[in-house]
């Protein structure tokens, strides 16, 4: 019950992230749900870009590539990759979803390896675009499932950067932008001098379940509450969307 | 000339031991049966790049074709990671050079146009510089800006599938290209499998759909069926359950095995592998009607009718 719960709220929440009439790169899995919702519901005219060259894509259902035949069913552009990648880089994307395996306090996220590079207890996939996005869209929303294993004081390996260490690296970097929240299935995170903080747990969940089993103490922000107002309406058609992945 | 070969000579004369190869599709078009060709004929020592790769990667990996493999993503697209990248990363048996989509788009991209390297705003922070890609810093001669130099990808060989081509070896694809068209022509050798061969007359009524033409292209190859379980546009669409059964039997390398041996190694042509899947298949992705012989085609463009 609680799983089903935290996977609406999850999506539910993400889709509040992005407003109407933005431009929004879009991965796959719940970023692709969340851009969905929104675009169902307070956002018809969201512009949803996948990597694959999808311009104002409108999938009937969530694909499972982002070349998949649901992205192009309703889009109304079929570029190529530089199409969508040199509108990132050109700043011209205002907001990039993404998901990883791990985040951390500062809003790395890691999809290369869990363990050392070189002799990696776990080989993952890599980055993908989210390097890319990360680094170039003008805001970042990053959405995870509520899990301790995920959300660790400091990434593995830096896949896609967030504030990196802190204290301005970023912008020193000659990176702009950077994630402005993170969503779980528990709560709503923000980023106070570069650094991760409770905003907001959801209905059913505590502050302190929102944050229960990170891997370091988060600051909870002054003014922190538990939020009950997702649309029944919005959560009614987040389930006619399938809250899974499919084709 | 006709560039018309079976898919076999084709491989045999471009494709050697050790070659750098481009593989095509982005979840559209992938070229499995050329993958698949290069399994058969027990080609060594690869060398595979492109962005975003499919379950394709696996397999030629899990069938020991691959030396080193140059990406921006390998995985079993929505579904998880590839297993026998993992397996061969964990025994130190492969090459691993990681960019990121968009950079390694932009490999391609300088390959084609000619510059060794192109300027981008990524591959400024993180760990994929340092632990992979071979980006250099530099400073914009105009603004003094910091920025990355990605060096120019030229491979020799690029294998892609497409909706069809004429003998002439012009090659007409659309729908989702990806980076499919950058890295065909960044390439020396281009080798396309097509569903159908049609006449000039129809390449030349739409030639706004070809992405490679006749004098880029080495070698093409008819072979309806050949991007399965990826899709193609108008023809029929991706088999997802294909992916999901994937994931499971590449977990284990002897369920891998048996799985090439049955889909790969054991069988003459597309046609024997078309066959080789569950029953049922071919009619859910609608590829049986489609692709048969006698579909129905518009008699101006040439496209099945149903198509786009």
């Amino acid at each position: 019950m609680n799983a089903q719960t935290e996977m609406e709220n999850l999506v539910l929440a993400t889709a509040l992230e992005l407003a109407d009439h933005e431009t929004c790169f879009v991965g796959i899995g719940v970023p692709s749900l969340a851009a969905m919702l929104a675009k169902r519901t307070h956002a018809p005219n969201l512009v949803l870009i996948y990597e694959s060259g999808a311009i104002d894509a409108n999938p009937p259902i969530a694909p499972l590539s982002t070349g998949s035949p649901s992205v192009t069913a309703d889009t109304a552009m079929i570029g190529d990759c530089l199409d969508v990648f040199g509108d990132l880089q050109a700043g011209r994307i205002d907001v990039g979803l993404l998901s990883a395996a791990q985040v951390d306090r500062h809003g790395n996220l890691n999809s290369t390896v869990i363990g050392d590079y070189h002799k990696p207890k776990l080989r993952m996939v890599g980055s993908g675009g989210a390097h890319d996005i990360a680094s170039l869209a003008n805001r970042v929303v990053i959405a995870m499932p509520h899990d301790p294993r995920r959300f660790v004081a400091s990434v593995d390996f830096i896949t896609s950067p967030g504030f990196l260490n802190g204290g301005g690296e970023r912008l020193r970097c000659g990176l702009r932008g950077g994630p402005h929240a993170v969503i779980t299935g528990r709560g709503r995170f923000v980023f106070a001098n570069e650094e991760l903080q409770l905003e907001r747990s959801f209905h059913p969940f505590s502050l302190a379940q929102a944050v229960e089993g990170f891997g370091w103490d988060v600051p909870v922000r002054p003014g922190a509450f538990c939020f009950n107002g997702f649309d029944d309406g919005a959560r009614m058609v987040a389930r006619g969307i399938g809250l899974s992945a499919g084709a | 000339m006709s560039k018309l070969l079976s898919l076999g000579d084709a491989i045999q004369r471009y494709v050697p031991d050790g070659a750098l190869i481009f593989i095509g599709g982005f979840g559209h078009c992938v070229p499995f049966a050329a993958g698949h060709e290069l399994i058969r004929q027990g080609r060594k020592g690869l060398t595979l790049c492109r962005t975003g790769t499919d379950i394709l990667f696996d397999q030629l990996i899990g069938a020991g074709c691959v030396a080193k493999v140059i990406f921006g993503y390998l995985g079993n697209p929505g579904v998880g990671i590839s297993h026998s990248f993992r397996r061969a990363v964990d025994t130190g048996s492969l090459g691993v050079e990681e960019w990121t989509n968009f950079t390694l788009l932009l490999r391609l991209h300088a390959g084609r146009i000619g510059v060794p390297f192109l300027p981008s705003r990524v591959l400024l922070a993180g760990d994929v510089p340092q632990a992979s890609a071979d980006a250099r810093k530099i400073t914009c001669p105009f603004t003094g800006e910091s920025l990355s130099a990605i060096p120019a990808l030229l491979p020799e060989v690029a294998l892609i599938h497409a909706q069809r081509a004429d003998e002439d070896g012009n090659v007409q694809m659309w729908g989702i290209d990806g980076d499919t068209r950058e890295g065909a022509l960044a390439s020396r050798v281009v080798i396309a499998t097509v569903e159908e061969i049609v006449p000039r007359e129809v390449i030349r009524a739409a030639p706004e759909r070809t992405i490679v033409p006749a004098h880029r292209t080495a070698a093409v190859c008819h072979v309806p069926g050949g991007a399965h379980p990826s899709y193609v546009q108008g023809y029929y669409t991706r088999d997802d359950e294909h992916f999901v059964l994937y994931d499971r039997v590449s977990r284990n390398p002897n369920e891998l095995s048996a799985y090439l041996d049955r889909h790969v190694r054991n069988v003459a042509d597309r046609e024997a592998y078309l066959n080789s899947l569950e029953p049922g298949v071919l009619e859910r992705i609608g590829i049986a009607r489609r692709v048969h012989p006698t579909a129905r085609k518009d008699a101006r463009s040439g496209d099945p009718v149903e198509a786009r």
